[in-house]
């Protein structure tokens, strides 16, 4: 994979990349810090390795699933993030690229409930019904059988609702 | 809220997108890492030996259990001086102790052979060869009262043969030992005192077997004979005595009408014990007749002989 083969990776891929690590880490400069992870492991695959990976997506799905469990599995060691040290008073220095993405009440409840379901439920939401992936590319992400998937995203959007009425 | 709403809720979440310098920025920023620092071949790291902690209660016990096993092993090709000797000998003690009773006089004259050998093969330790030569000549006294003390004739028969044997090897070590003049002619007059007692007891067996028939059938009798003449004192005996005697020679005639004098012979030297426990060894000396009384030659019983 050459320059432009991976540009053109990225700029697909980088939006639903982005989004599926914002939906499980809460905040938006952690989900800039893991995404920019996740790409630069991708490219820094050997590249010989990285010619033989048959589906490049699936691929960065689970390198972004590691650097997701990397994230918290750190949390537990080191609790005081920028926000924390925000609120007490210690001035961060914003970056040029900070940004907030504003969300309405609604769908800042709907962002909880999703983070409040099992991580397989909210993994399979937010590729399917956000990010319109097929069961066939999540059944390839996941290594399972399609019939599996619409199970699963059957029972998920069962339990995302039950979370939508009790936060409501 | 209705699942066509959720799910129309979920797309409005498609419009979250990172901020778009950012993006530029990243990317330019991954285009101008180094490539290929990663790989996702396994990585080869030295060993590490922390696992052995958790194996820590197993681990303790079998690394001594294995110095323990290698010293035995490592005395078995030591000679007489070495310090770990002793572990030999010690080894060569319980294997007596652990073997079959009836085959007990094979492997301690198997062991006093292996014992003369390892003192041929050293000129100095006088001390420690006179002190082995002592341990092999009561070996040697031991033997012919452990063949007697075997019960199956045949196998007593087999055993003896064996020790014959074996006494005939350790007769030749012993001319190459370097013990002093006087304690190799020691040594080899044990030897041959222990010869003689086992052919005795070759022949003695042999005759047994040969005119068992005979010789059950007049100790029968005899036996017979004595329970007519010490009825009233056989009221004192336990029960149990009683009823075991009467086993006995049930099956001693079973045995034989099935042919099996040697076994039969076996049940009777067990009646013989039972009226010996009782304090009559007189009499049941005077009972058993020997196969040469039986034929007319006279001698003594098998259990006066003892």
């Amino acid at each position: 994979m050459n320059q432009d083969e991976f540009s053109k990776f990225y700029k697909d891929n980088l939006d639903k990349v982005f989004r599926f690590i914002y939906f499980r880490v809460d905040k938006t400069e952690t989900a800039q810090d893991i995404t920019s992870q996740v790409f630069l492991k991708y490219w820094q695959t050997n590249g010989e390795a990285r010619e033989k990976i048959k589906n490049p997506q699936a691929f960065v799905y689970q390198i972004a699933r590691n650097q997701i469990i990397d994230f918290y599995r750190r949390q537990k060691t080191k609790v005081v993030s920028l926000d924390e040290l925000a609120e007490q008073g210690i001035e961060i220095p914003q970056t040029s690229f900070a940004f907030k993405i504003e969300l309405s009440l609604e769908m800042e409840n709907l962002k909880k409930a999703i983070q409040r379901l099992k991580p397989e439920y909210s993994e399979i939401i937010i590729w399917h019904y956000i990010d319109n992936l097929s069961t066939k590319e999540i059944a390839a992400i996941l290594n399972k059988k399609e019939n599996n998937i619409r199970v699963l995203l059957h029972r998920a959007l069962e339990s995302l609702k039950k979370e939508c009425n009790t936060l409501s | 809220m209705t699942e066509k709403e959720l799910l129309t809720k979920l797309k409005e979440f498609q419009g979250i997108k990172p901020n778009s310098d950012w993006a530029n920025w990243l990317l330019n920023n991954i285009l101008s890492q180094k490539k290929e620092q990663v790989s996702i071949k396994p990585r080869v790291t030295w060993a590490s030996f922390s696992f052995l902690r958790h194996y820590q209660k197993v681990l303790i016990p079998s690394f001594f259990i294995f110095i323990f096993a290698s010293t035995f092993v490592f005395a078995q090709n030591t000679l007489p001086g070495n310090p770990l000797y002793a572990v030999k000998t010690f080894t060569q003690n319980a294997r007596i102790v652990l073997a079959p009773k009836d085959y007990k006089p094979v492997i301690r004259l198997q062991i006093a052979k292996s014992r003369l050998e390892d003192m041929a093969k050293v000129s100095d330790q006088e001390k420690e060869i006179a002190l082995m030569s002592q341990n092999i000549k009561k070996d040697l006294a031991t033997v012919p009262q452990e063949l007697k003390a075997i019960s199956k004739k045949q196998v007593a028969l087999k055993v003896s043969q064996q020790v014959q044997q074996k006494t005939q090897e350790i007769s030749n070590i012993v001319q190459q030992t370097n013990l002093e003049n006087k304690d190799k002619d020691e040594l080899e007059q044990t030897v041959q005192e222990t010869q003689n007692q086992v052919l005795a007891l070759i022949i003695q067996t042999t005759e047994e077997i040969n005119q068992c028939p005979s010789f059950l059938q007049t100790n029968l009798n005899n036996l017979q004979q004595y329970f007519t003449d010490n009825i009233n004192f056989l009221a004192s005996w336990p029960a149990d005595d009683i009823t075991k005697i009467k086993v006995y020679i049930a099956d001693i005639s079973n045995d034989m009408k099935a042919g099996n004098c040697l076994e039969a012979m076996e049940k009777m030297e067990s009646i013989n014990q039972i009226i010996k426990i009782h304090s009559l060894d007189v009499q049941v000396e005077n009972l058993a007749p020997t196969p040469e009384s039986n034929s007319g030659s006279g001698g003594s019983t098998p259990e006066s002989s003892d």
